[in-house]
Parts: structure tokens; sequence; C-alpha cells
């Protein structure tokens, strides 16, 4: 700025800046204003058109050939009058609004079935937009009996859980509530109860990333079951090898649902040598099942499907160890998380 | 007999950076001050923490104070008030100034933007010319199986619940959007190049129940007859004491529950200090109110063995007349800064510790 003001300066002992009249503009790529004529970059101002008392906004002045540039820090917004002005010159421009036309729905909610352990820990919802953040709480709801709306199921966070692109929120139940022992459960209760009927609602108001409210609602009816206090156990798990000479997918069947998001990561097929199988996988119905199907034609030889031992039920009890356990029980397996699981099979000639 | 303890099981070392470079961070939440007016934040999307010299200066004397924040905050930034969502607030105690980080835009593709608040006027903090260092970490540490060609899209990430700067340490506790664990990590500051991670379990032993691995969701240090510990708030509600010394790897350590909040009490942040010569910890609860902790008898206090009616071990008040707080930071033992909603919109006022 200290440059311009020199610059400035210099200009105002040629005379030129006092005898122009100043008019505005937006620049030719729409993203900076330009006061031509105007010459004193500390009077250039640009505000969001509002309240009197609002901060300018922020950004560089710059000196051009015709007057003044006005390059704020941020991109301007759609949808917002910005007035620009030099001393009492002003103008204001008005951003022309974008498009509103709801698009975003509901892609799938995990899990999937409609009958879910009272237990349960968490709900995955997948958008088909990326969403707008921190809008949870007062878009998405848990209804349970007569209507009524269950008071706060879910994990509060001061940030929510979202994957990346902000497609996909991971819904933790408040496990204060889901533990048996601790005073939430014991004074409130699980928000779910074995034998009633449930709906996850989600609101159509809720507004995507571009500020566009949603294209539907969303709406899972579900029953509560008994609660699960089982880990996961790969014994129990069978497997249906591919035909030698073939591209056919290996099926795991894992005999109950278990965590969508963790059965999309963990899971990775190996030639026993060691030699890791290029493939696609896919996570079966009712995410009872994990599908892998491979890029190359299956040979004879041994081969394993490897996962890690964090792998969730829906209940949050991985193969490692319960998520909850009651003195005198016993874990089927307990195993450090970081460890692996393998689950063999052989293709014969 | 009723019991209930905490146990911490400490897990190897993971490798990370540290980078001096220019980088920017992809998103900014939770913030805390080191020493010297390091500004330490949180980029979960980018996996690291920044380590910004913002701070330090003389004493500005002027009283944080900011009517219709949110318009404001948006006015300078140059787009509209529902564009702009308050990540965190901290105080730079040398010199009184705040810091917010915001987003800039709804998205996950939202534009981090730190703002400074000296008195009642606010500014842009130009990240790009804040000399700053960064230390990252993968999303995906349990992830050690690659290979498989066209993969799809890592879902998976961390969300940085909070920092505390513990004597010299830089502890960040994480929590994952998909297996429901807990991790903690620890660094040196200046960045080294490593952070121990460790990841934090905790049993109860109370009405005959055992529980395991919950996630911590805020936590800060606090001395107890001149040893650094942590007060850690867990997403299932336990208060637990933890010794920092104890915190090791390839170590279990216990930590005394030293109480137990229910009535829809869930810390999102909290902070300790002095008055009269006795111990306090204030905690924001979301906008359900703030409570006041006592720590008179937290170096002796026994760990709860047994459930009481009402509230269990250390006893708390809650401050009938901070409602609406949903952001807390201190500023010093006798004053703290906090943003506030109400039907006129948020306000970031500087009050007087109860």
């Amino acid at each position: 700025m200290s440059i311009l003001v020199r610059i400035w300066a210099f200009v105002c002992l040629l005379g030129v800046s006092a005898l122009a009249e100043v008019s505005f503009s937006l620049s030719k790529d729409g993203r900076s204003f330009v006061a031509a004529g105007a010459s004193d970059p500390e009077k250039l101002l640009v505000h969001v058109d509002g309240d009197g008392d609002l901060p300018a906004m922020a950004g560089e002045v710059s000196l051009i050939e015709r007057g003044l540039l006005f390059s704020p820090q941020f991109p301007l917004t759609p949808g917002v009058r910005y007035r620009v002005s030099v001393g009492e010159a002003h103008r204001i421009f008005a951003i022309p609004e974008s498009d509103k036309t709801p698009v975003a729905r509901v892609a799938a909610v995990f899990p999937s079935a409609g009958i879910l352990p009272e237990n349960l820990l968490k709900f995955y919802l997948h958008f088909t937009e990326p969403m707008a953040l921190g809008e949870v709480s007062q878009n998405v709801h848990l209804i349970g009996r007569g209507g009524k709306v269950v008071p706060l199921p879910f994990l509060e966070l001061a940030e929510e859980l979202w994957d990346p692109e902000g497609r996909r929120l991971t819904l933790f139940f408040d496990p204060g509530r889901v533990k048996r022992g601790l005073r939430p459960h014991e004074e409130e209760g699980r928000a779910l109860v074995a034998g009633e009927d449930y709906e996850l609602r989600i609101n159509a108001a809720w507004r995507d990333a571009k500020g566009r409210s949603m294209a539907s609602g969303f709406s899972k009816k579900f029953r509560a079951g008994p609660a699960d206090y089982a880990q996961p156990e790969p014994k129990g798990w069978t497997i249906e090898p591919p035909a030698l000479g073939t591209r056919e997918g290996v099926r795991l069947n894992f005999g109950e649902a278990l965590d969508h998001g963790l059965l999309e990561r963990v899971l990775k097929v190996y030639h026993a040598n060691g030699q890791s199988l290029a493939g696609e996988s896919a996570v079966g119905k009712g995410e009872k099942e994990w599908h892998w199907k491979p890029k190359m034609v299956w040979g004879a030889g041994s081969y394993e499907i490897v996962m890690e031992a964090i792998l969730e039920d829906l209940a949050g009890n991985s193969v490692a160890r319960l998520f909850e356990k009651i003195s005198g029980m016993t874990e089927t397996s307990v195993v450090p998380g970081h460890r692996l699981i393998r689950v063999p099979f052989v293709i014969k000639d | 007999m009723k019991r209930l303890l905490c146990s911490l099981v400490l897990t190897p070392l993971l490798a990370s950076t540290a980078s001096a470079e220019s980088k920017q961070p992809q998103s900014l939440g939770a913030l805390e001050f080191g020493d010297d007016g390091i500004l330490f934040a949180a980029d979960a999307k980018g996996a690291a923490v920044f380590a910004l010299e913002v701070g330090g200066g003389e004493q500005q004397g002027k009283a944080l104070k900011v009517e219709k924040l949110g318009e404001k905050i948006a006015a300078l930034l140059g787009t509209k008030a529902d564009q702009i969502k308050v990540n965190d607030l901290a105080v730079d105690p040398k010199s009184g100034v705040g810091y917010l980080s915001i987003s800039r835009g709804l998205g996950a593709d939202a534009t981090p933007v730190l703002v400074r608040a000296n008195g009642g006027k606010l500014s842009v903090v130009d990240l790009a010319k804040t000399k700053s260092t960064s230390v990252s970490f993968t999303n995906a540490p349990e992830d050690k199986v690659t290979g498989q060609g066209r993969r799809k899209a890592n879902k998976r990430m961390e969300s940085i619940t909070d920092l505390a700067w513990i004597d010299g340490q830089l502890a960040i506790a994480g929590l994952s959007n998909e297996e429901f664990a807990s991790t903690m990590r620890v660094t040196a500051y200046p960045f080294t190049g490593s952070v121990g991670t460790t990841s934090l379990e905790i049993y109860h032993g109370a009405h005959g129940k055992e529980e395991t691995h919950s996630p911590i969701r805020t936590f800060m240090p606090l001395d107890i007859a001149g040893e650094p510990n942590i007060i850690a708030s867990y997403t299932c509600t336990p208060l637990v004491c933890i010794p920092l010394a104890k915190l090791k790897p390839n170590q279990k350590v216990k930590g005394r529950t030293v109480a137990e909040l229910g009535n829809r009490n869930r810390p999102l942040d909290m902070f300790g200090y002095e008055k009269g010569g006795e111990g306090f910890i204030l905690m924001a609860n979301s906008s359900r109110g703030v409570m006041k902790v006592s720590t008179k008898d937290i170096g002796t206090i026994d760990a709860i063995t047994q459930r009481v009616a009402g509230v269990s071990g250390l006893s708390f008040e809650t401050i009938e007349s901070w409602k609406g707080v949903v952001q807390l930071a201190k500023i010093d033992d006798k004053h703290a800064a906090i943003i506030r909603k109400s039907d006129a919109g948020q306000s970031l006022e500087q009050v007087v510790l109860p």
C-alpha cells in the first residue's frame, strides 16, 4: 500500500486526479471492481450492502491506467449486493443469484436393514451432492413412538464427521446412552428400545454445499431389535471361491451385517505369496457380504482375504474386541486393533 | 463393591513429517495458544496441525467486544452471514487479541480463514504471509495394506476434537468417522518430524460393566501437586485425570475418573483457572450452559467407586448467567472470551470468570 500511496502522491503532484470524475464498473473477469478516475487508494472501499456499521471487505487496491482496481481477498458471492465507494461517490453492484434449483438427494443410508440392534452405534448418510456442514442437528431427527421426536439421540460434536468431499456423514449415537453402567444410559436410556418402531427423518431444507435445499427429504423406517453384545467371529464366516480360469468374484459371507464404511476400506485380497492383487470390491446386500472381482484371471493356488481387526459390526463390536464388556463375559478374540485377520481360500487345478 | 477406573493403552509411534514450507491449511478448526504467541491450528482436512506465529506483542488493553459477530465477519469476507461458520476461538494471553477460525462457504471445500479480533476491530490474518510450520499425519493410519489398484477414494477422516499445550508438548485428540476409536497424538514444538500416537481406552468397573475405547471429546492441562496432568472428557461422559508422565508408548496406564457427568452435560470445550487460591475448570456445554467444577479435591479424591444420586465425584455448578455460550476461551486467570448466541445473533464478549 505504501508504494501505491507514493505513486498516488506523485500523480497528485501532476495535478491529474483532482479533476477526474469517478465511475465504477466490474472488471472484465467479473472478479474485481474498477473505480475509473479515482486516485486515492485509501478512499476506495467495498462494503457488503447492509447496516452502516459493517466493516469494509478485505482486499487490495492497485493503481491501473484508468484509475484504481479493488481486488477482493475472497471471491464475490452470488446473491450479494456490494457497495463500491470513493468518498461520496458510490455504486451498488448486485451479483446475480446462482441457480437454486434443488438437486441433492439422499443416495443411501447404512445400515440398510429394516431391523437394527438397539445398541446400534452409527448411521452413514450418503448424499448425491456435497452438503453444507454444520447443519446436522436441525435436519436429522429420530422419530419414535407416537410420532414423537427422540431427544438428543446422537453424539454432539463441535465438528461433524464427514468424508473429505462432504458427501458422506457419519452419525454416531450418543455412546453415553448406548453403553450400560453410565449415567446418561441410566438416566435417559438408549435412544432405541428393542421392539419399538422408529423413523430416521432427513429434512429437505438441508442445504447442499452450494446453498440449495434438497430435491426431497428422506425417511428410513426401521424396528429396533435385541442388542448385539457379540463380536464378529471370522471362524463362522463362509467363503465362496471363484472358478479356475475365470474373472468371477470371490464372495465372503459374514452371517451378520457389518459396518459399511469399514467394509469399503479394510478388506484386501492377496496371493498367499504376499503379492497384493488388483481388483474391485463391493459391499453385498444388507452389508452381510463382501465381493471382490479381480482384474486378472484366477490361477490355481492359495489366496487370502486380509482385513484389519478394527472391522466392526453394527453395535461397534470389532473383530478385535467388544464395544462394552460385561464382567465375566469372555471376548471371543482379543487382538490389538491394528492386527490383520486372514481368511484363506484355495483355487484348485 | 462397584469400581470405576480408567486405563490407557499406548500403541507404537506413527511416523509423520514436520515441514517449514509455506504450506497452507485446507481447513481450520480447533485453536490453542502455546508459548510466545504461537497459535496452534487444527487442519482436519489436511490431516495436519499448523503452528502460526501470529501472537505476541504488547497487551492491547482493549476488551474484546463485537456485536453482530457473524454479520461483521461475513462483511469482512465479502459474503452473507449464512456462508460463515465460526469453528473455534482462542485469545493470545500476551496481547489479549482474539483469533477465530472460520469456514467461508458451506461445504467441505469451504475456504479456511483466520480472523483477528483486536478490541472491537476485526481483520483477516494473511496466512500466506504468516510464518508457520506444520506437522502432518495420515488420515488412514490403520490402512497399511496398499497396492490394490483402482482403490476407491478413501472416505476416512479424522476430526481433530481438541488441542492442548501441556508442559511444552502439543497433544492432539482425534476422532475417526469410521471405527469408534480415539487417537491421542503428542508432539514437541518446534515440530521435530515425529508424532507419538496413542490409542486411549477407558474401562469401567461400575455396575459390573466394563467399557472400552471411548474417544476423548475435549481435554486440558492441569497441574496437580506440581505434576502435569491431562483432564479429559470422554464422549461417553466420564471426566478422567491422567498424569502426563504416564503417557508413554506401549504402556497401559490407569487414570482416575474424578467426575461422571450426566443430565446432558457434554463438554465441548474447557479450561482451568484459579480464583481466590482455589482451582476451577470451566466447561462449555454446547448451548446448554457453562459448568464450573472445583478442582480443590482433584489430587486427593478417590476414583469414583460408587454411583451416588445426582453428581458423582467433584462438585460442579451451572453458571446460570452464561446462557447461550457456544465458544469459550481463557484470556487470563480473571477473564474469558465467549461467543454468545442470542436472538440478536452472535456476539464476542470479554467476561469476568465466575
